[in-house]
């Protein structure tokens, strides 16, 4: 009996850890999917278009030609590009956040009439879709406010609160702190504001850091917002200026690539930098609604 | 002792009027926003969809000559319709079966799973123009990398974003690639199934499958729920791919209608046009999440709720 039952423990472990090898496998096989076709963009973008036509291709260049991205900077301005995409993403990151904290903060923590109106209004526009109010929006800032060519239309909105969506999620987190930590300071004499910059942000950074994740993202992911609003060629950002590198080329696939590659940079860098932030942030984003 | 109550009542209601006068400042910002970001412009666009303006000229109201338009003479809307909401499914279906896929391998004792994690998270933080721009590269007829794949295993080359057939999976594709923000939030959820349920299912003698099926799924139901609404919002948005790479074409065939209604709006200058289209865009989402909702009570599983 007790034999038998040792011999069932065994033979399940031994399928476990089968199954854990094969697991292993897949997860190995499916990464280097997921990651073969950057390292494709990345190897294209050091090899000459003589080399890249070859049949049957190249897998790891013989030569790395740094040359092609000196090359594609005389006509590819990353650094311009880079720079105007950064004075887009900064002011929208510090605005959104900021306003997304006193705002979910007023939602979370403070009694006032209407709250609930206010908030079902706040929740219902999260399901409204960016690209239904562009055109409005557009009619507004350059017919009616006559802001042309300007990064403004896209960086004002986010100091609305930078979304409903951070809104809620900080008043979300704010609802799992424990009210009697601003009970306690307002014993000891703390105003709403003296609350929320000693005792609510303290504790709610990692849900700030999640926002201005979010709000980069949204803006770094943008082409049509900036295609629309940005006129001028001192303006252009990455996306625009990626977009215009590769009309301009055509087939020049190893410049093209280069300035791909260029472009993948900065989010790969911030991610390397951020991981932690980056993964454990999204994951609040599901687990807080 | 009455006048003591009514003197805290009289404070505290002061004390409530300045708390209330401290929400309304802290929530400027969101006044702001929900009146002039949100509702005004979605008010703005139903009305504009009655007007006919072409940019210089003052609107001229014409009822409901762009919706009729819309659905009698304009070729290009029928197609973007259909082609949005093909990429659409295919988009959301293929990501969430990938990310909840992946999700449950790394889910499981591996090594390295965090390494792993982050790498299948990587797609995620590049820019949405640079990878489709990059991918054109792997998609291209004569020399890239999925021709040079299917020539290997005896296949004809085909052309994945020139084909009016193939340009939609082609993109979808991507998407479906994209996705590492849906594997991050599967893989949260399914560490929070009480592992209690699988070693009673295992003890009742439950196959892996019937598991799956009875446990996992179940409890996951909330962030299916979540990631489906996310997701099918974020692709019925689609319009980089057409911005940067297709023009909408060949043909119609990638002719999104975020990309149409830009096209209408910013290169013809047919603002009043435009709106029609993104209203009608607005009910077809509305449509959509309104559907995931009204079923979610049928098939979200809250734990601890009956």
């Amino acid at each position: 009996m007790k034999r038998g039952e040792k011999s069932i423990f065994k033979s399940r472990k031994r399928k476990e850890r089968i199954a854990s090898v094969i697991t292993f496998i897949v997860v190995v096989f499916m990464a280097f999917l997921v990651v073969f076709p950057i390292y494709w963009i990345f190897r294209t973008s050091l090899m000459s278009n003589a080399e890249i036509y070859k049949y049957p291709p190249i897998f790891i260049p013989n030569k790395f030609r740094i040359s092609n991205y000196v090359e594609t900077l005389k006509v590819f301005e990353f650094w311009k590009y880079f720079k105007n995409t950064m004075t887009i993403i900064v002011p929208s990151v510090i605005g959104g956040t900021m306003t997304a904290t006193l705002c979910g903060y007023a939602f979370a923590r403070l009694r006032f009439r209407g709250k609930k109106f206010i908030f079902s209004l706040c929740v219902g526009s999260m399901l409204l879709p960016n690209m239904v109010t562009l055109i409005p929006l557009y009619i507004m800032w350059t017919n009616g406010l006559k802001i042309v060519d300007s990064y403004l239309p896209i960086i004002l909105p986010y100091f609305t609160g930078g979304g409903a969506f951070s809104i809620f999620l900080i008043r979300q987190f704010i609802m799992t702190i424990p009210r009697e930590l601003d009970e306690a300071a307002t014993i000891d004499g703390a105003g709403k504001f003296r609350i929320l910059t000693n005792i609510i942000i303290p504790a709610i950074k990692p849900a700030m850091i999640v926002v201005a994740l979010l709000i980069f993202i949204g803006l770094w992911n943008d082409l049509l917002q900036q295609t629309v609003y940005i006129n001028s060629k001192e303006k252009t950002t990455i996306a625009i200026g990626l977009t215009n590198f590769r009309g301009a080329l055509k087939a020049d696939w190893s410049k093209t690539m280069a300035a791909t590659c260029m472009s993948f940079a900065p989010g790969v860098i911030f991610y390397i930098i951020g991981q932690k932030y980056f993964v454990e942030g999204i994951v609040m984003t599901g687990m807080k609604n | 002792m009455s006048r003591l109550v009514n003197k805290t009542k009289r404070r505290r209601s002061r004390m409530s009027i300045r708390e209330e006068r401290t929400a309304y400042l802290y929530l400027i910002p969101a006044f702001l926003g929900l009146t002039f970001i949100t509702y005004l412009p979605l008010l703005g666009v139903f009305t504009i969809s009655f007007f006919e303006w072409k940019g210089i000229s003052s609107p001229k109201f014409v009822g409901f000559y762009n919706y009729v338009k819309l659905f009698t003479r304009d070729h290009f809307f029928k197609d973007s319709i259909i082609v949005t909401i093909y990429f659409s499914l295919l988009a959301v279906a293929g990501s969430m079966i990938y990310s909840l896929f992946i999700a449950m391998l790394l889910n499981r004792k591996i090594p390295a799973r965090g390494f792993f994690r982050a790498i299948f998270y990587v797609p995620y933080v590049l820019p949405a123009t640079a990878v489709y721009i990059g991918w054109s590269w792997l998609y291209e007829t004569n020399f890239g990398l999925f021709n040079y794949l299917l020539t290997k295993v005896g296949l004809k080359r085909v052309q994945f974003i020139a084909n009016s057939k193939l340009v939609v999976p082609s993109l979808a594709l991507i998407s479906v690639w994209l996705a590492g923000n849906l594997i991050v939030i599967f893989l949260a959820g399914l560490q929070n199934v009480p592992q209690i349920y699988h070693e009673a299912a295992e003890i009742d003698g439950a196959n892996s499958w019937q598991r799956f099926r009875h446990i996992t799924v179940p409890c996951m139901t909330p962030i299916i729920f979540y990631n489906l609404l996310m997701s099918l919002i974020t692709n019925m948005q689609i319009v980089v791919p057409a911005l940067s790479l297709t023009d909408g074409g060949p043909g119609n065939s990638s002719m999104f209608m975020t990309y149409l209604m830009y096209r209408y709006a910013f290169k013809s200058n047919q603002m009043g046009y435009a709106c029609a289209i993104s209203f009608i865009f607005f009910i077809i989402i509305a449509i959509f999440t309104g559907i995931l909702f009204a079923t979610s009570k049928a098939w979200i599983f809250y734990e601890g709720g009956d």
